[in-house]
């Protein structure tokens, strides 16, 4: 077996590390675009009075359909529809951004909202403007309230980036697969890449549950 | 765009093919019930053992739980798939084979089964320590109160969490196409390759899956809060 | 010499008889860690008595009573229920443990009443109550039903048979709380700060009960902070301090004419 190992997972360890760069590639910059998406339609359901029920069925939208479906409509049906993206990698993108949007903006709601209103009352009593009040009071405790869950979510869009590659996309996914379908010997490569996915996602999610327990207990914030 | 738009959303070529589309969502429905009732299974073993005594069995379920929170379905499935034919007929000296739909079921049951394992122990936990000792005060055996004091509640208390997962659970037979079990997106695509209209089929299916999760999700929300107002859970 | 012999025989058997203690402690040590909260305390309790145990918060009183039962496991020392040990037989100096079971069967013996009540939610009153003689004593339903009656009757809860505990006030669910540990009919009743957790206006119903069960000769030892109940009630009050008894005595003593400091600083502060 160890043989193998050499012939099928070393001897292909270049086309593999180019898909473990895609993999990282695509999922950093889904999490951005998902942050900013988040972020923008949770303060939209917040705080404008109409467009809010558009942020909510965006947001349902996003939480309710599979990230394979997602990913297959923006894929096939966005460039005809709005004229992007005109790559894979873009639909890739696009996609885990949208699955993961839904999910931060409720983050992000629960974050605002579980802040207790004393320390906003706090603030104006003292004579702050919302402004500063959001960015000085709101913002900080807000985020590190959410610091793990967004971890987390880095983990979620990982799992999830796996599917990339049904639209050609060569992740470290593809490349397996494309491995495993020239040479017939799916044991030593599909095992060596699944335990690579566990050991990158067990380790964000260990990384995210520890950030929890710390906040926990040095500050009483409570995720 | 708008003549696009409402290509999108004509979906009569939906309507048209409704019966292959249905028959291939009942391919979804199935794996969900039995994917769904191997992971409850599991979860109840794995979710009990990570509160026993001996700290072989509780750390061997942590790590099972853990393990099978942290790797993607897909990574699972196409091991499923791929891999366990070729273990099992080694193991048993025949020739196994595992159909799509039985390495998509044990595949999902088994990824599944990590983060139910999770809320089980949840529930168990959420059974207030004074209960127990109640019970023990009264001199009761740790099997009756295990069944008799402590199951009634953490089921209880677990079910919001447990209907969740189902949902998610449901949300990932989607995935089933890819090692060509004939479930909805697998037909979907079929009848894209013989109408060439991705936009309508595409968005169909989206919306399709929309409808019905946010509304059993809706069913679920209604449910459990009647039961925490009732006190139930 | 010979009459004095047997004599002599024949008291000691009739002292050991007629004062055989209902519990005897000898020795008991409970630390958690470091912090030792029970020093070697030795006591006994006669049938038919009614003890209150008091002390500050953190003097051990809860945790004694807690290891009468064996729901918390002493460091050191024994406890006998009627002449026979629980959790552990000490024999010269090695402690064998009891199985589980063995244990569970000698708590038959002794009813505890919580102060968090503890009541199944998932059971009606009635259901809580036939629980432990159904399973533990193996009765019958029906017998089970009418001795969960009689002493449903006894707190006054008799039309609220069949509601669940959720529905009930706090008195009414440490009264049905009572009624539970009743049912076993155990030898002696343990009572662990019953109405700290009751609103002040429901502790009233279930002293009453508690009185009731006093009167009617019920052995009871009551870790209590309703020092009027200590005093109306006990036979016999234990001052507990820093883990060790510091001082026993009938309630006019300890109310009336403490010995030690502690206990009479300790009276004075509580009892305004």
């Amino acid at each position: 077996m160890i043989d193998n190992l050499n012939r099928f997972v070393f001897a292909n360890i270049d086309s593999l590390l180019n898909g473990l760069w895609v993999t990282v590639y695509v999922c950093f910059w889904g999490l951005l675009l998902a942050v900013a998406l988040g972020l923008v339609m949770c303060l939209v359901r917040l705080y404008v009075p109409v467009l809010r029920y558009v942020a909510i069925a965006y947001i349902e939208f996003c939480r309710a359909t599979p990230i394979l479906v997602q990913l297959l409509w923006v894929n096939y049906v966005w460039p005809d529809l709005f004229g992007f993206p005109s790559s894979v990698v873009g639909a890739g993108i696009i996609a885990l951004a949208l699955q993961s949007s839904g999910y931060l903006a409720e983050t992000f709601r629960s974050g605002i909202e579980g802040l207790p209103k004393g320390h906003v009352e706090a603030g104006v009593a003292l004579g702050m403007g919302p402004v500063q009040i959001f960015i000085r009071i709101v913002l900080p405790q807000v985020a590190l309230v959410m610091a793990p869950s967004l971890i987390n979510q880095i983990a979620v869009i990982i799992k999830s980036s796996t599917l990339i590659s049904v639209i050609a996309i060569p992740d470290l996914m593809y490349e397996a697969l494309r491995i495993v379908n020239q040479w017939f010997e799916p044991i030593e490569i599909l095992t060596s890449v699944g335990l690579l996915y566990f050991i990158l996602i067990f380790a964000i999610s260990m990384t995210a549950n520890q950030l929890a327990q710390f906040f926990n207990r040095k500050l009483g914030l409570v995720a | 765009m708008l003549d696009r738009l409402k290509d999108s959303l004509d979906l009569s070529v939906f309507w048209e093919y409704r019966v292959i589309l249905l028959s291939g969502f009942g391919q979804n429905l199935s794996i969900f019930l039995l994917a769904g009732i191997l992971a409850t299974a599991i979860a109840f073993l794995i979710g009990a053992a990570r509160l026993n005594r001996n700290w072989f069995i509780r750390t061997g379920a942590l790590g099972y739980s853990e393990f099978f929170r942290n790797t993607p379905e897909y990574v699972l499935l196409v091991w499923v798939y791929y891999i366990m034919p070729i273990l099992l007929t080694n193991l048993l000296k025949t020739r196994f084979d595992l159909s799509p739909y039985a390495a998509a079921v044990l595949a999902l049951g088994v990824a599944y089964s990590g983060f139910m394992a999770e809320t089980v122990r949840a529930g168990l936990l959420s059974v207030p320590k004074g209960h127990v000792e109640a019970a023990l005060a009264l001199g009761m055996s740790r099997r009756a109160i295990l069944f008799r004091i402590v199951m009634p509640q953490a089921v209880r208390r677990m079910l919001p969490e447990a209907l969740n997962q189902y949902v998610s659970l449901f949300k990932a037979t989607s995935i089933v196409s890819l090692i060509a079990v004939e479930d909805i997106m697998y037909r979907v695509s079929m009848v894209n390759v013989d109408q060439m209209r991705p936009l309508p089929l595409y968005t169909g299916a989206a919306l399709f899956y929309c409808l019905i999760i946010i509304t059993a999700s809706q069913i679920i929300q209604r449910l459990t809060n009647g039961w925490r107002v009732r006190g139930w859970a | 010499m010979g009459d004095g012999i047997i004599n002599a025989y024949s008291d000691m058997e009739n002292r050991m008889t007629a004062t055989a203690p209902t519990i005897r402690v000898r020795n008991l040590s409970k630390s958690f860690g470091a912090a030792e909260v029970l020093k070697d305390i030795s006591v006994d309790f006669q049938e038919g008595t009614v003890t209150s145990l008091l002390g500050a918060s953190g003097s051990g009183k809860s945790t004694f009573l807690r290891c009468l039962n064996y729901l918390e496991i002493p460091s050191a020392g024994e406890i006998l229920i009627e002449g026979v040990p629980i959790g552990a037989t000490v024999c010269n100096g090695t402690r064998k443990l009891h199985s589980p079971s063995e244990v569970a069967r000698m708590r038959m013996k002794l009813g505890m009443v919580f102060q968090s009540f503890n009541l199944w939610p998932h059971m009606t009153v009635l259901g809580n109550v036939i629980e432990a003689p159904m399973r533990v004593l193996g009765l019958p339903r029906k017998e089970a039903v009418e001795i969960g009656r009689q002493f449903l009757a006894k707190v006054n809860l008799t039309d609220k048979e069949s509601a669940y505990p959720a529905r009930l006030s706090g008195g009414q669910q440490q009264r049905v709380a009572i009624a539970r540990a009743l049912a076993m009919q155990p030898k002696v009743m343990l009572f662990d700060e019953a109405t700290s957790a009751l609103d002040p206006e429901l502790t009233g119903e279930v002293l009453e009960v508690m009185r009731g069960l006093a009167a009617e000769g019920t052995t009871m030892i009551v870790v209590t902070h309703e020092m009027r109940f200590a005093r109306e009630v006990s036979d016999r009050v234990l001052f507990l301090h820093g883990g060790a008894i510091e001082e026993e005595g009938p309630p006019e003593q300890i109310f009336g004419s403490p010995k030690s400091e502690r206990c009479r600083r300790f009276v004075s502060t509580v009892m305004n």
